[in-house]
């Protein structure tokens, strides 16, 4: 059955890549597989069009929370060692193609997953405020 | 934390990419693990080495994660040293005791300055094998048991994973985790040096390098257990140490490159070994020509290598019978006579059960099956090769030369109760039919 299309007329899709600890085991020849395969994904997608950003995240982050940011800790996940490792956005097609290339991404194999959400058009007050001069800002 | 340097430049990827080559040498990632390691232990000492191999492991995890969005570094290499030491620097420095228990390795780790100055992280290639061979040295130590040893050099020199190390042995991932556990233990309790042992020393200490190196290859080798692409790595990986070995001035010794040349020599014949079925093929049914031309060409010049001095290791036996088979066009223009003096030669320094049964191969050969037999029943010990299935498939191959199908029958029926492997169960069971046949 295929995937029921949110509301949105979405044409990006931002794919968001999770490590949960499986690279821990990995050995180096299996990581030079895997990464060998992950470059050969990037250049399709390239290739295709399909690429509009990739960046990936440094894991060394932290979680504010509470009044006034009183609360800084090492991150909600740190006992599932579950990260963000990186993003992709795609453009183009509908959710379920965007789903069939994050089937593709060559780490499901070793045990990571990624997340897959139609990126919403610009809200137009995000519109208003990039018209606007820059000193009547100030 | 340190963040990790990443490739300065954006992903430059050309638009017929596809088929593209990501210009990754094939095993880069496990060879640079083991120089890694090395070099990692040269600057933190060996009381450091489970750090060593945990930055480096890091260090390929983020690699294989962010070269992807990033493109491949225009110096893979360099890039995957400069993160694993940010990483071991970050790690030294967070634990506050270890400032006033080893102030010589924080000297090293921040200079003068107080900024990291590390000495050695240029790509000196000579101050790069010295450590090597230093942690060569170490995963060969007569502290640590053979089996200890060799799980270690893999680990640490060759950078395979306990999983990988495991599948090539046969034993279980757990007692190989167990086993570094207790290697590294050892080399804490007994302070064991990072060194090139000392002249003096030298020629002992040699003998452990060579015989773990032996061992590993033979692992690889033998065709008795494990998976056939992890065993064709083993044999590779004791080649490559051989190689580095005998390419330094404190392992450049005759006996290096006669087990260099015995390994050469031998694996040279391995893709002959197997049909396209995967059928495992006798020495006489092998297709020649697909004996590795190149690696008997390398293997000959180091057998030259070896007789240049007055040692007549078994090593040195060995690859001389390994080069009458390489050099010989066929089974039967085989110097049949050479090999039978060197097994005798290699008898009287090893009088073990097993030469001695490949010795009465070669008598079969050159004196015919009945000669053989009686070698084989003049093999002292020979008792000690009753649940040796090679022996009872000996036994009925000679037998089933002479006529005596029958007694070559059951040979073969109580081989196939012994052996381990289906190539070698379907070999057998090949020459079983042979002989109900005729």
């Amino acid at each position: 059955m295929p995937p029921t299309l949110p509301s949105t007329a979405a044409t990006e899709y931002m794919l968001l890549f999770r490590t949960l600890g499986w690279e821990e085991n990995l050995s180096p020849q299996q990581m030079q597989d895997i990464l060998d395969r992950t470059l050969g994904w990037f250049d399709r997608l390239h290739a295709e069009g399909r690429l509009k950003a990739a960046q990936p995240l440094f894991e060394e982050g932290k979680i504010v929370s509470g009044r006034g940011g009183a609360v800084v800790s090492d991150g909600p996940f740190a006992e599932s060692k579950e990260t963000i490792a990186g993003y992709l956005i795609v453009r183009g097609g509908t959710l379920a193609d965007a789903l069939a290339i994050a089937q593709t991404w060559p780490m499901l194999e070793a045990g990571a997953n990624v997340e897959v959400r139609p990126v919403a058009p610009e809200c137009p007050s995000f519109q208003r405020i990039l018209a606007r001069p820059l000193h009547d800002a100030a | 934390m340190t963040p990790p340097e990443s490739a300065s430049s954006a992903p430059d990827r050309d638009e017929s990419a596809g088929e593209a080559v990501h210009g990754l040498t094939e095993h880069l990632f496990r060879h640079e693990s083991g120089r890694m390691v090395s070099i990692l232990t040269g600057i933190f000492g060996l009381q450091r080495l489970q750090l060593a191999e945990d930055v480096v492991q890091e260090a390929l995890i983020r690699a294989m994660k962010t070269w992807p969005f990033y493109g491949i570094p225009d110096n893979p290499t360099a890039w995957l040293l400069r993160t694993a030491r940010n990483l071991a620097t970050d790690q030294i420095r967070r634990e506050t005791n270890f400032r006033e228990k080893q102030p010589d390795i924080i000297a090293a780790v921040e200079g003068p300055a107080g900024g990291i100055t590390l000495p050695r992280i240029a790509d000196d290639g000579n101050e790069f094998q010295d450590d090597h061979l230093r942690l060569m040295f170490v995963c060969c130590h007569p502290v640590l048991p053979p089996e200890v040893q060799s799980a270690l050099a893999l680990k640490t020199l060759c950078g395979f994973s306990p999983a990988e190390i495991a599948r090539g042995f046969l034993v279980s991932e757990a007692a190989i985790a167990k086993r570094l556990t207790r290697a590294r233990r050892r080399l804490q309790e007994e302070n064991i040096p990072f060194e090139i042992p000392p002249a003096a020393e030298l020629p002992g200490r040699l003998g452990g390098v060579w015989q773990t190196l032996y061992l590993l290859f033979n692992e690889g080798y033998k065709a008795s257990q494990g998976e056939e692409v992890v065993r064709a790595d083993l044999c590779a990986e004791a080649i490559r140490l051989g190689t580095v070995l005998a390419s330094h001035p404190a392992g450049n010794h005759p006996t290096t490159h006669a087990l260099l040349a015995l390994m050469l020599l031998s694996a040279a014949r391995l893709p002959a070994r197997v049909d396209a079925a995967g059928n495992l093929l006798r020495l006489e049914e092998q297709d020649r020509s697909r004996w590795d031309r190149t690696m008997i060409a390398r293997g000959l010049q180091h057998l030259a290598a070896s007789a240049g001095g007055t040692s007549l290791s078994e090593y040195h036996l060995q690859a001389g019978i390994a080069a009458c088979h390489s050099l010989a066009a066929s089974e039967d223009a085989t110097d049949w006579p050479r090999i039978l003096k060197l097994y005798d030669q290699l008898l009287a320094v090893n009088a073990s059960p097993v030469v001695a049964l490949n010795r009465a191969v070669a008598v079969a050969r050159l004196h015919g099956p009945a000669a053989g037999l009686q070698a084989v029943a003049e093999i002292p010990d020979r008792e000690r090769l009753d649940d040796y299935h090679l022996l009872h498939a000996v036994v009925g191959e000679l037998e089933h030369q002479r006529g005596h199908d029958e007694i070559a029958a059951a040979h073969f029926r109580r081989a196939l109760e012994l052996v381990e492997t289906r190539a070698e169960r379907d070999l057998l069971a090949r020459r079983l039919e042979d002989c109900l046949e005729r």
